[in-house]
């Protein structure tokens, strides 16, 4: 007892004490202990009546303690008399957040269902009020612009907002946070172009993100090649972020290296994940798919990307109700989720529930009117409830969106094939050849449709192009086609009796399973009209320059 | 960071992916508006005597005031107000209670609401409109939470405050009471009130955008009132660029009602935008489909109906914009899709759009018509039936169906039409009929049945306080009303039906085009009768702007007049191969008789003769009584011309009747003119006494023309009247009357070539 009395007494040594135990708790994360302390700590300031700095930065400790428990309202409280730009900062941050946080609760419980669109953080105005007083007087930091622009475009005062934030990158270029929210209302490269920004080296950065962004992928992989090579070659950001710009642009394997690399450096990162997992499902690799599902599960299940992986790995066991309830868990931890809705879409495709997969898609359109996987997923819906002419105008909108994606201009010419749009069709299939094709169709579609419609020069000039095509990529595709065009080769060379070449096509022909009978009937023919030939000798007149396939092997 | 900054918002409503808008099935929700009615209604059902004009002024408030947008409490006050002063009193004295009490006595409040279905006599009982509407309100309260409870009390204790914090208003209460209550006039208040709603509502708009969401409720009724005026008379709907603001409110509030969708496609259509009402269009139908599929998955009720309409609806989309390969395609889609189901009556809605497709496209759909009525008929459709019917007898008439067949089809489907209460195509059937008997010449006629179509009461059961619609059949009759009116030279009539189609059809609407071309056209004609050509001819271009054919024949004309021949025999050339083609008979005469003019002037009567000849044969067989007769005109003046003035005369003997019946007064004055003439050229051959008699006959006959020709202010001609006037009282000896003529003549020869007259 006297003991204790004692060491109430000395007020100092417990003061001196509490500061220690506080700032080990801190490194030890311990918030809850911290703010025992820290009210301890006040109580015993209270006391000594000490000089008002020191006071402003006890308030400061209790009110950041509060706010990392997540109760804004009660660190605003203790912070509203302070004057130091940090504390007015967290003072405003955390009425800002209390209102938000307000909104979401309100959101749940409004009073019809109408009405829920209308909620809105109550706190904003006066937010606004107060930030643009002072804003005006340029008293404020970097942080407090930063916030100044996040309550204007809250409040949907985008062109303000722009101002504020690039005055807050040119006021603290190293907070990130400004360039990201600036990122997200930059909608063209104009408007990117025509910003004044700090030259600092954030700004590659930035720039790179927001060519990301703008789908100008291959300006953005410059950029951070060049990042990289000016040291910042470790940085699991850049390498995240270079391996989605592959992915966007369906470079897979180099995507894949480095996802796999990435994971080796940072083995339990969540972000981005979902990425990968949609890599590793569009290549089909079930065992790796298989072991980052059960991975991330291992981590955190209630993270949108791991549900999103999750959904992915159910969809490509083809069990696609449940992909979709993972998606839809997803959309549940995050609504404004884009891709999960995007994915759900396809699940419920996949289900032939084509009305619920109109309604993801529509969804996914709401939140992000610029996601051109929505666009054509919902053009193949109706494509698939037989509406070639309906179907059209959404694969408008996503090729509109990726001008130079040849998988919406082959749809597009597809549906206008289904039409009988035949210049339309044609245009399409040799814009998405010339654009760079894929999925490596659109010349056989094309050469088809010419075939279709007897215009032998063309189609036999598209199936050249596409057989060499083929035998220069040097992969082997499953769909691919080539005795198809092999054996029209050599129909078309006979009918021009240009025998030569006829006959190396059908000899092609033969080493193909299902073209091997015609192949050998065309030999034949060719001999018979040769012997022909020699008795007769004339000359065969050229229109197409023949096939040169010494080079390639198939 | 970014999480917190995302609106979480987590809709409570979906389920398997779907979002249901009401999973509670309630429609409506209780706002402090709400319970300001719902005190009106508890102070009307409960409290003392009311006097049977004011409850009855009241009474029928309520439906505007339970279905319309939410009020703020002035002008829920002054709506009452001017109703019973007494009763807003007490609903005000009654919110009062709640507002500055405590959240108590709303709860007591709404415990002592008398529930409909105990109360077995009153107005409250619980299948009436107000007793459905207090089930509803007191469901919605019911389901309340705590939180929201509190909440609601908060609104409403706002709600009540902001009365107060706007001055000026708060004298409402008491003195207002005692000044109105003693004369109030009941009729003229009775009918003011509903329209003073419509006009505070109206004045209210442009703070509309920041107010409340609607409930579905009242969105549903924002909605259909919006469509039908929308349909009926636009210009009562709201401004296209409000309207669009209204929804896209709307949208955000509940991006689930797909029926806004539907309007903003209608609304940006009364614009011209394409690129929206696409986009609205396949929106809702997306929508749509979903909201289909809940109850059988695809058979022929489910969202596969609602595909086959989404497509039929694009092609119509195309239609309107004039895209016809589009619309041809969208509609061969929606034809093929109906076909694999089985659906005959969408097959039928395909089948009178590939018609009218056909039509606009401007290739004869006659037998794709006859087939469309035939099968609409089987299926039971008279709507579709009487449109096909209709679209037939258009046909019919331009291609010289006999009068008989077509009235008696028009009559059959009057009788259609009238059994099945379809006002719209009994609106489009007097229009057809006077367009009918117009085309034939016969004015009177016309006339009457374009007054019988503006006159007739509206049959629709809710009429919006819509006294004419606007759609294409009043546009249709109103021209010709103005167009026979000018006809006979009372442009002052003219000009106000022409006003009247302005306001009724501003010009970026639909049918506007109708009217303008109209205006021109009378326009036109009244500076070619003055001989002002000058005047005419920047008329000319307005005219081919909207009517392509119409423009080259006035220009043919205008040439003509400047005597330009050759430019104008080219155009007509041009013209009358064109309407050949294209089996537009009534141009094709006109242009013949405008050629026969072109002759005259090179004196080749001669030739002129065959081609006359051939209008009149093409006139008289497709019943076109007024060209038929004008044919005569110009033939009679041929053989005039051509020395046979007894022939002549004869002709024109056959033709004086229907003019003078229905002709216009131009006409009739070229008639009289013309009979004079060859009255003149007889008398030459004849004896002297006979002479004097027929001679007496022509200048009574060019008295009544002078009449004619002063009645449309026809200068030139009128000039030549008083020159024949002249010659002939001279020739009969009677001087004062011959100087009379003379100096009328001087007069008018004068004014005509004063340089700088024609310009005033």
């Amino acid at each position: 007892m006297a003991a204790l009395c004692s060491e109430f007494g000395d007020l100092v040594q417990i003061k001196k004490q509490l500061i220690s135990v506080i700032s080990l708790c801190k490194e030890r994360g311990l918030v809850h202990s911290i703010m025992f302390s820290l009210l301890m700590h006040e109580h015993v300031a209270y006391v000594f009546e000490l000089e008002e700095d020191a006071q402003d930065m006890d308030a400061l400790g209790l009110a950041k303690s509060y706010f990392d428990l997540k109760e804004y309202d009660r660190a605003a409280y203790f912070l509203r008399g302070c004057s130091s730009q940090k504390a007015y900062f967290l003072y405003m941050y955390s009425r800002y957040l209390s209102g938000e946080k307000k909104k979401d609760d309100e959101t749940v419980d409004s009073l019809g269902p109408l009405e829920k669109g209308q909620v809105r953080n109550e706190a904003l105005r006066e937010l606004r009020v107060e930030l643009s007083k002072k804003h005006s007087a340029g008293e404020l930091d970097g942080f407090t612009l930063y916030l100044y622009g996040v309550v204007l475009r809250k409040l949907d005062l985008l062109k303000e907002a722009v101002d504020v934030f690039v005055e807050a990158t040119h006021a603290l270029p190293l907070h990130w946070g400004a360039w990201l929210e600036l990122c997200n209302l930059i909608t063209n490269i104009d408007m990117l172009k025509s910003l004044s920004l700090p030259d600092c080296w954030i700004r590659d950065f930035f720039i790179a993100h927001m060519y990301t962004e703008l789908q100008m992928i291959k300006e953005a992989l410059q950029k951070y090649q060049s990042l990289i090579e000016s040291g910042f070659s470790k940085s699991t950001y850049i390498v995240s972020q270079i391996a989605v710009a592959y992915h966007n642009i369906r470079d897979i394997d180099q995507a894949l290296a480095l996802f796999n690399e990435l994971r080796e450096q940072d083995p339990f990162r969540i972000e981005n994940m979902d990425t990968f997992s949609n890599l590793l499902y569009v290549r089909s690799m079930k065992p790796e798919l298989s072991y980052l599902a059960h991975n991330l599960v291992g981590i955190d299940k209630y993270r949108v990307e791991t549900c999103c992986v999750i959904g992915n790995y159910y969809s490509l066991r083809s069990q696609h109700e449940k992909a979709a309830l993972y998606f839809q868990r997803a959309l549940k931890l995050n609504p404004r989720c884009l891709g999960a809705w995007t994915l759900m879409g396809h699940e419920y495709m996949e289900m032939k529930n084509t009305s619920a997969a109109i309604q993801a898609y529509r969804h996914a359109i709401e939140v992000n009117k610029r996601d051109y996987r929505a666009w054509y997923g919902l053009g193949q819906t109706y494509e698939i409830l037989k509406m070639p002419f309906y179907c059209l105008y959404y694969y408008r909108k996503a090729h509109q969106l990726r001008p130079n994606d040849s998988r919406m201009l082959v749809a597009l010419g597809e549906s206008y094939e289904k039409l009988s749009q035949h210049v339309e069709a044609k245009k399409c299939y040799w814009r998405a050849y010339t654009v760079g094709d894929v999925e490596r169709m659109a010349l056989l579609k094309l050469a088809k449709l010419h075939e279709q419609l007897n215009e032998s020069d063309d189609a036999a000039q598209c199936y050249i192009i596409y057989i060499q095509d083929i035998f220069s990529c040097g992969e082997q595709l499953e769909h691919a086609e080539v005795s198809t065009a092999l054996r029209y080769l050599g129909q078309y060379y006979f009918k021009n009796k240009l025998y030569e070449e006829a006959s190396l096509c059908a000899q092609r022909c033969c080493d193909y399973n299902d073209a091997r009978e015609e192949g050998k009937a065309l030999l034949r023919q060719i001999s018979q009209v040769r012997d022909h030939m020699e008795a007769s000798n004339t000359t065969p007149v050229r229109r197409v320059s023949p096939l040169d396939l010494s080079s390639f092997s198939p | 960071m970014a999480s917190v900054h995302e609106s979480l918002y987590f809709n409570p409503m979906m389920t398997n992916g779907v979002v249901h808008a009401n999973v509670f099935g309630i429609k409506d929700w209780v706002t402090p508006y709400k319970i300001s009615v719902l005190a009106l209604l508890y102070e009307m059902t409960t409290s003392k005597p009311i006097a049977l004009q004011e409850r009855r002024r009241l009474n029928k408030l309520i439906l505007p005031l339970q279905q319309g947008p939410d009020l703020t409490l002035d002008q829920f006050l002054k709506t009452v107000e001017e109703c019973c002063p007494q009763t807003a009193y007490a609903v005000k004295l009654r919110l009062h209670e709640m507002a500055d009490g405590e959240l108590k006595d709303m709860e007591y409040f709404f415990a002592t609401l008398p529930t409909p279905f105990s109360a077995i006599d009153s107005e409250a009982y619980k299948t009436s409109v107000v007793g459905l509407f207090m089930r509803h309100m007191l469901l919605a309260y019911n389901k309340l939470s705590f939180s929201q409870v509190y909440k609601l009390y908060k609104a409403l204790q706002q709600y009540y405050h902001s009365h107060y914090s706007q001055p000026g208003d708060v004298q409402v209460g008491l003195p207002a009471l005692a000044a109105d209550d003693s004369d109030m006039d009941l009729t003229s208040t009775e009918d003011n009130v509903g329209e003073r709603m419509e006009k505070e509502e109206l004045d209210t708009r442009p703070e509309v955008v920041d107010r409340g969401p609607l409930s579905q409720k009242q969105a549903e009724y924002f909605l259909a009132r919006q469509a039908y005026l929308l349909k009926n008379d636009e210009n009562k709907a709201l401004k296209p660029s409000a309207l669009q603001d209204e929804l896209n409110n709307m949208l955000k509030f509940n991006p689930d009602f797909a029926e806004a969708h539907y309007l903003s496609y209608l609304n940006s259509m009364r614009v011209q935008d394409i690129f929206i009402s696409t986009h609205s269009l396949l929106h809702y139908f997306d929508r749509l489909i979903l909201s289909g599929s809940e109850g059988k998955s695809n058979g022929d009720e489910g969202y596969g109906r609602s595909l086959r309409y989404a497509a039929l609806n694009l092609a119509a989309l195309h239609c309107r914009f004039g895209h016809y390969q589009q619309a041809d395609l969208a509609l061969q889609e929606a034809i093929r899709i109906a076909q694999e189901s089985n659906d005959h009556v969408c097959l039928q809605h395909c089948l009178s759009w590939l018609y009218t497709l056909e039509q606009m496209k401007g290739s004869d759909s006659s037998v794709l018509t006859e087939d469309s009525v035939k099968m609409a008929a089987h299926f039971c459709l008279p709507y579709l039936v009487s449109l096909g019917i209709q679209s037939l007898v258009q046909q019919g008439a331009v291609q010289g169906k006999t009068a008989h067949e077509l009235m008696d089809a028009l009559k059959d489907t009057d009788i259609l039409h009238w059994k099945h209460s379809l006002s719209e195509l009994i609106d489009i059937s007097l229009a057809q009929t006077t367009s009918i008997w117009r085309m034939y010449g016969k004015s009177t006629m016309a006339q009457q049945q374009a007054q019988l179509l503006l006159n007739m009461n509206s049959l629709e059961q809710v009429n919006f306080g819509v006294q004419q619609n606007n759609t294409e059949a009043f546009a249709v009759a109103l021209c010709h009303l103005a167009e026979l009116h000018a006809e006979q030279g009372l442009y002052g009539a003219v000009s106000e039906v022409l006003k009247h189609l302005k306001e009724q059809f501003p010009p970026h609407t639909q049918h506007a085009k109708l009217w303008m071309l109209c205006d021109l056209k009378i326009q036109f004609d009244r500076a070619m009768n003055d001989g002002k050509y000058h005047l005419a001819e920047p008329h000319v271009t307005a005219i081919a702007a909207l009517n392509k054919t119409e423009g080259l024949y006035r220009k043919a004309q205008v040439l003509k007049a400047l005597n330009r021949t050759t430019e104008a025999y080219s155009i007509l050339q041009r013209l009358q191969l064109y309407c050949e083609k294209t089996k537009y008979t009534e141009m094709i005469i006109r242009v013949m008789l405008v050629t026969a003019e072109l002759h005259w002037e090179s004196s080749g009567f001669a030739t002129a003769l065959p081609l006359l000849l051939q209008a009149l044969a093409l006139a008289r067989q497709h019943h076109l009584q007024a060209l038929a007769s004008e044919t005569i005109l110009h033939l009679a003046f041929t053989q005039l011309m051509l020395g046979v003035p007894e022939q002549a005369l004869g002709v024109l003997h056959e033709a004086m009747e229907p003019i003078l019946a229905h002709g216009a007064v131009m006409d009739k004055g070229r008639a009289l003119l013309l009979a004079a003439r060859c009255q003149m050229a007889m008398a030459g051959t004849r004896s002297n006494g006979q002479k004097h008699a027929a001679l007496g006959l022509a200048v009574q006959s060019l008295g009544e023309a002078a009449a004619y020709f002063s009645m449309l202010d026809c200068k030139e001609r009128l000039r030549d009247v008083h020159y024949l006037q002249a010659r002939l009282h001279h020739t009969l000896g009677q001087t004062p009357q011959r100087n009379k003529c003379a100096m009328l003549f001087r007069l008018l020869d004068q004014e005509l070539q004063a340089p700088g007259a024609p310009l005033l």
